[in-house]
């Protein structure tokens, strides 16, 4: 690679090439514009038609000039740069945020900027697994009451939000309690289109009343209040233990009102927080942060945040250890959509990190089996294979006579039957294979194995490919090409998508299901494809759920009958033992019979065959030598970014 | 020639000429984006909401005001330059056009020059020799290009710079300066002009034959003038006004649905990648911001054209 | 010269049997069916290989060919006559009100970015199957109406027209017995045109997925492409690129052909190709 590893030049001969600048500057000065954001009109245009028209030998003349000052300016600003080098971290992830608002960071997009951006109560420990939250913006852990319903959070002192003009005479003042409480209650104001607004609904006392009354800001919440600047008291109407989980997702990120109420509706690109970083510039491909001069969390203390020395050896973390964080100066995050230019991008050095692409993985392995890199890749990058804290399955719609629930018996079981004979008929090792390269952990039910929850010894069968059994199932049911319903398989207009849906009826095929008895619908965009599940149009659809805390009771919500659509029901399950027990579960701290509830839970999703399910992808990262990290995002989503460190490879 | 006054009045009536235009583009528009168009507020809900959630957003969104108040509402907005905020980051319309209008023109200006320049001058060699064997040469090329797909091509240029040459940057817009500028403009660059270069090669011969045939280009090529001195002398003033119209008509097609390709393919944060997002999310205020400017656009590319044809011709009456 | 006057109708009719066949159920069947692993290379059993999920590549190219006449007819059908009609009306009425309607309905459609209206309509019509066939009659008829229309006007200054009407002929008689025969050449023309730029459209739109939905088409196909090339597999693209590339560059020959053929002004001198 030819690019220098840090991206910037450190040598500077203004002299040789300063008259070509002067050309390229005038020619391009729109370039460079750009970055203030000023208006610039297209300046190439009007200086080259007029000689194309009057005067071809002015046009050859101009056109050669434009060409050698160009070329001038490339070697001239390879070698060219100014100052301090500022350490630079370029991360690439594979999609973009739409709105960097804490009340929209829903997704890991989002979540990636806003907890660099703001500040969360806890946080996850950097390197422990299992998960662990720790105190972040917090000064401690909270103190919950015995019957679980109070919970008392203290703040740590001396933070402050980010110098903005939002602030009286632009400089950011301490974050305390009150914004906390403001933070979470702008999140039922419908002027903040919150996407998490359903975490807290119903679970604190006073809010309903309060939302009612018009969720003013200025009006106190009953059970949730500041008692003095650093402490927070939130009251529960019954005990919730997720909540310190939802408290260190981006979501709950604090925010300062005078900002929110300053930038109104361009609030999402205008950023005001107390976290590791500030906004310099974001658009659809990118956005820049800056460190915050402000912002002091002490010394990375490695022991406290998990480190393991021996799984963990290779990744160089050590020389980090007591420094004050973050260690960068500049952190850009690169968006990059399409899997190819991800890896181009990576390789040729404009990225520091590539979460490898399924396609790629097979020329970067040396073994499936256990996983292990190839040496000279190894040798050459940092690499990580990790499970993602998520995973995707197929879900029927149970709301729909003709394959789900019924309530004629005998239907309702030859339906069971029906949806029990797809799942054997679909082939999950042959989906893992195809679009997975054979990394995709498969397993039973919807609670993944990274959770405690998860019970090795659980009968696997249900994730079987069993061809025969599925046609037994379909026969002694009476269920033929001529008597099974017509089904609508739903799915977002993308090639992988439309390919799975190809190979998912060719298997359909194989145990008797005919071509025309399975139709698909492509939707162009998540909100069509999300309103046609919720409008009960589709029978089967492709689900992806990523757990946004290391509970299985994050996943089993989605087969809980309140929740049906619009909520995360979408399948319409609904069985009042299942709910029992789910609400049973909900109050219980960790422990073995909360797990205990859960694989109960679990096996009733199984039993109904209401999914079709599951697999974990496993992601691949690789990242370059001189960055010392752990770029693990699942659960973390940016928290990680701050503890990046740059420098010479060991 | 025309008095200033009489052409500032030519002008003027033409752009009033385009209102009912501007109208009917705006009118079909709106019905197929808002009234039929995705619904943002189900992209927008958290993972787990209400019934209720849902509903309230609507009204947040306004989706449940009467189609001809929402399109009236448009049209005062349009009417009034306030474009309002999009829907998914809140950043402003105007912000959003101004920032990202300057990339698209910066991403497709070269290509479009380079693409033009380059079909004329392979255009007036096939004229030049027409009938001969370079001719045949540069028609059947043409053709070839013509008949390669758009998506081929970027395809094909993303295999080979990006996969195997590594030589470019295959994606995004990290501009902050002339280098890191043509490094992200070249592959684009060449797509456009494989793209665009057999089109306009045949549509520029075929004029300039046409034009070859007039009388005093026979005497100017009997007196033994140069090729270049009869071409640009002759030849292509004969034939300026339809080669002009055409690369007039072609600007505001570029700005937008041209872009539109290559910007997503590319990861370029131009107008036609924002278009594309915002079709896909549902984003209303964005898409009937620049359906808006893009009719206006055409607009006033109808006008130049006018002007252009009067200004050759001052027989020719359009208004 | 002479070799392509008769290679390009030898290629469009190679086309036209593979897409029959297609249609026939003779061939390409099974274009959905798994019959390979995954990405298996050119052999006997699949002479271009398979693509990710094993699918015979060369049968999905050739069942997509029937996709591409599928569209490529239909869209071309329909836009001729709507802008012919369309055209030959606003032609014959020169300066009145149908003609000022009827341009400023053929102004507003072009001024609307194109692939923007596509997936406008697509989205409109909830991914209905025909919604890329719609869209693209309801845009690709202006231009074969602008040819008709000034062609019509040319008709006129003629004189014949008026003789007609001076003969007593009705509107639509004049439309049916004396436009249409002479306007035939050019809608032709016009007609093969739309059919190529609606085959690549199709390309394009399929690529950014608003375009076929329930079949197999060389968009498909080179969006599928665009994913294998990372993993070195190249058979998808080349497969897709040649079937289209050979059917979109004989289509313009053909057009090319017929245009020097059959415009009375230019049967015999081939070199000026200007309408």
């Amino acid at each position: 690679m030819a690019i220098d590893n840090t991206g910037i030049c450190r040598s500077c001969q203004v002299e040789y090439c300063g008259a070509a600048l002067v050309i390229c500057r005038i020619f391009l000065q729109a370039g460079q514009e750009r970055v203030n954001n000023a208006v610039v009109p297209a300046r190439p245009l009007p200086l080259i038609f007029p000689c194309t028209m009057e005067n071809p030998m002015s046009f050859a003349r101009t056109a050669s000039a434009v060409v050698t000052a160009l070329l001038l300016c490339v070697a001239c600003e390879r070698s060219g740069g100014n100052g301090e080098a500022p350490v630079v971290y370029r991360h690439a992830i594979d999609g973009i945020p739409a709105s960097l608002d804490p009340a929209h960071a829903a997704n890991i997009y989002s979540a990636t900027l806003v907890v660099n951006l703001y500040d969360t109560l806890f946080r996850y420990r950097y390197l422990s697994r299992p998960y662990e939250l720790t105190p972040n913006l917090a000064a401690t852990m909270p103190d919950v009451s015995d019957d679980g319903l109070v919970w008392t959070i203290e703040l740590r002192e001396n933070v402050r939000f980010a110098d903005d003009p939002a602030f009286p005479r632009g400089r950011g003042r301490a974050v305390t309690a009150g914004d906390v409480v403001y933070s979470l209650g702008r999140h039922f104001d419908p002027a903040t289109r919150s996407q998490g607004a359903w975490l807290w609904r119903g679970k604190i006392v006073g809010l309903e009343e309060w939302i009612e009354a018009g969720a003013n800001p200025d009006r106190r919440i009953a059970g949730l209040h500041a008692v003095d600047n650093q402490t927070l008291v939130i009251e529960l109407t019954a005990p919730f233990p997720q909540l310190a989980h939802t408290l260190a997702m981006a979501l709950s990120a604090v925010v300062p009102r005078e900002a929110v109420e300053y930038y109104g509706r361009e609030f999402g690109v205008r950023p005001v927080g107390s976290g590791p970083f500030i906004l310099e510039r974001f658009d659809e491909s990118r956005a820049v942060l800056e460190r915050n001069p402000d912002f002091d969390r002490g010394a990375l203390d490695l022991a406290a945040e998990g480190l393991d020395p021996q799984r963990h050896a290779e990744l160089g973390l050590e020389p980090l250890n007591g420094r004050t964080y973050p260690f960068i100066d500049r952190l850009e995050v690169h968006f990059i959509t399409e899997p190819t230019s991800r890896w181009t991008s990576f390789v040729a050095g404009e990225v520091d990190n590539v979460m490898v692409p399924p396609e790629k993985s097979g020329q970067l392995l040396a073994s499936r089996d256990p996983l292990r890199f190839r040496p000279d890749i190894e040798r050459q990058y940092h690499t990580l294979a990790e499970p993602e804290a998520g995973f995707v399955f197929y879900g029927f719609n149970m709301a729909n006579e003709a394959i789900g629930h019924h309530p004629d018996e005998d239907i309702d079981r030859a339906n069971r039957a029906l949806r029990c004979a797809m799942r054997e008929g679909f082939d999950w090792q042959e989906r893992n294979h195809t679009f997975y390269h054979g990394l995709g952990q498969v397993f039973p039910g919807v609670i993944p194995p990274f959770l405690d929850a998860f019970d090795p010894s659980l009968d696997a069968s249900s994730t079987d490919h069993d061809p025969q059994r599925a046609q037994r199932r379909l026969q002694a049911h009476d269920w033929s090409p001529e008597t099974l319903p017509r089904l609508t398989y739903g799915l977002e207009a993308s090639v992988h998508q439309r390919q799975m849906f190809e190979q998912f009826r060719a298997r359909m095929q194989t145990i008797g299901i005919p071509n025309e008895r399975l139709r698909h619908r492509a939707f162009a965009s998540f909100g069509d494809f999300s309103r046609a599940i919720t409008g009960g149009e589709l029978d089967l659809f492709l689900i992806g759920w990523t757990m946004a805390w290391p509970d299985a009771q994050y996943a089993l919500q989605m087969f809980y009958g309140p929740n049906a659509a619009p909520g995360a029901n979408s399948f319409n399950y609904s069985n009042p033992e299942f709910d029992r027990l789910f609400e049973r579960a909900a109050r219980l701290e960790a422990g073995e019979e909360r797990a205990a509830l859960y694989r109960q839970l679990n096996e009733m999703v199984i039993n109904d065959c209401v999914h079709i399910g599951s697999l974990s992808r496993t992601r691949l990262h690789l990242w370059h030598r001189h960055v010392h990290m752990l770029p693990d995002r699942e659960m973390l989503g940016g928290h990680f970014l701050r503890f990046v460190g740059i420098g010479a490879a060991p | 020639m025309t008095s200033r006054f009489e052409l500032l009045g030519f002008v003027t009536r033409k752009l009033a000429a385009s209102l009912p235009l501007l109208l009917g583009v705006t009118l079909i528009s709106f019905t197929l984006t808002v009234h039929f168009g995705p619904d943002p507020a189900h992209a927008m809900l958290g993972k787990n909401p209400t019934a209720a959630d849902l509903a309230a957003l609507q009204r947040e969104l306004g989706q449940d005001r009467p189609f001809w108040m929402r399109y009236a509402d448009y049209l005062h907005r349009l009417a009034t330059l306030d474009l309002g905020h999009t829907e998914t980051s809140g950043e402003k319309v105007r912000d959003l056009l101004a920032r990202t209008m300057p990339i698209s023109a910066l991403l497709l200006a070269p290509g479009f020059i380079l693409g033009t320049a380059l079909a004329l001058f392979l255009a007036m060699v096939a004229a030049w020799h027409r009938g001969g064997r370079l001719d045949r040469l540069i028609t059947g090329v043409s053709v070839v290009g013509m008949s390669l797909s758009f998506v081929i091509i970027i395809i094909a240029l993303q295999a080979v710079f990006g996969v195997w040459l590594g030589w470019f940057p295959v994606r995004g817009w990290a501009v902050d300066g002339p280098a890191s500028y043509l490094a992200h403009v070249t592959i684009p660059t060449l797509a456009f002009v494989f793209a665009s270069i057999g089109y306009n090669t045949r549509f520029f011969r075929a004029m300039l034959v046409n034009a070859m045939n007039a009388g005093h280009v026979r005497t100017a090529r009997a007196y033994g003038a140069g090729p270049a001195r009869i071409m640009f002398r002759h030849v292509l003033r004969g034939c300026l006004l339809p080669i002009m119209t055409r690369i007039v008509y072609s600007v505001p097609a570029l700005a937008i649905s041209g872009s539109l390709l290559m910007e997503s393919h590319f990861s370029i944060p131009g107008i036609g990648r924002v278009t594309y997002q915002a079709i896909l999310s549902g984003d209303q205020p964005v898409i009937m911001a620049v359906v808006g400017l893009s009719a206006v656009l055409f607009a006033v590319a109808v006008t130049v054209a006018d002007l252009l044809c009067r200004l050759a011709d001052p027989r020719i009456r359009l208004a | 010269m002479v070799v392509v006057d008769w290679i390009a109708p030898l290629i469009v009719v190679a086309y036209v049997i593979a897409a029959v066949g297609v249609w026939l159920g003779l061939w390409a069947d099974g274009w959905g069916e798994i019959t390979g692993v995954m990405w298996a290379a050119p052999s006997t059993d699949h002479w271009l290989g398979t693509n990710r999920l094993g699918q015979d590549i060369l049968l999905r190219a050739v069942a997509a060919t029937a996709t591409a006449f599928e569209i490529g007819l239909l869209v071309a059908l329909a836009s001729s006559m709507v802008g012919g009609l369309l055209g030959a009306v606003a032609g014959l009425f020169n300066g009145s009100r149908l003609d000022e309607l009827i341009l400023w309905l053929k102004g507003t459609i072009d001024a609307i970015p194109f692939y923007l209206f596509v997936a406008a309509v697509a989205f409109a019509l909830q991914g209905h199957a025909m919604a890329m066939h719609l869209a693209m009659i309801v845009v690709f008829w202006t231009t074969t109406a602008r040819v008709v229309r000034a062609e019509t006007i040319r008709l006129g200054q003629s004189g014949f027209i008026e003789a007609a009407r001076a003969g007593g002929s009705t509107h639509a008689r004049v439309i049916v017995r004396h436009l249409l025969p002479n306007l035939a050449h050019v809608l032709l023309v016009q007609a093969t045109l739309v059919f190529v730029a609606a085959i690549k459209a199709e390309v394009v739109l399929s690529f950014l997925g608003i375009g076929v939905q329930d079949s197999i088409s060389w968009g498909l196909m080179l969006a599928e492409a665009g994913q294998d090339i990372m993993a070195g597999q190249y058979m998808n693209f080349l497969a897709a690129t040649l079937f289209l590339f050979g059917l979109v560059m004989a289509g313009s020959l053909l057009a090319d052909r017929m245009q020097i053929r059959l415009d009375p002004r230019t049967r015999n001198q081939w070199r000026t190709q200007i309408q």
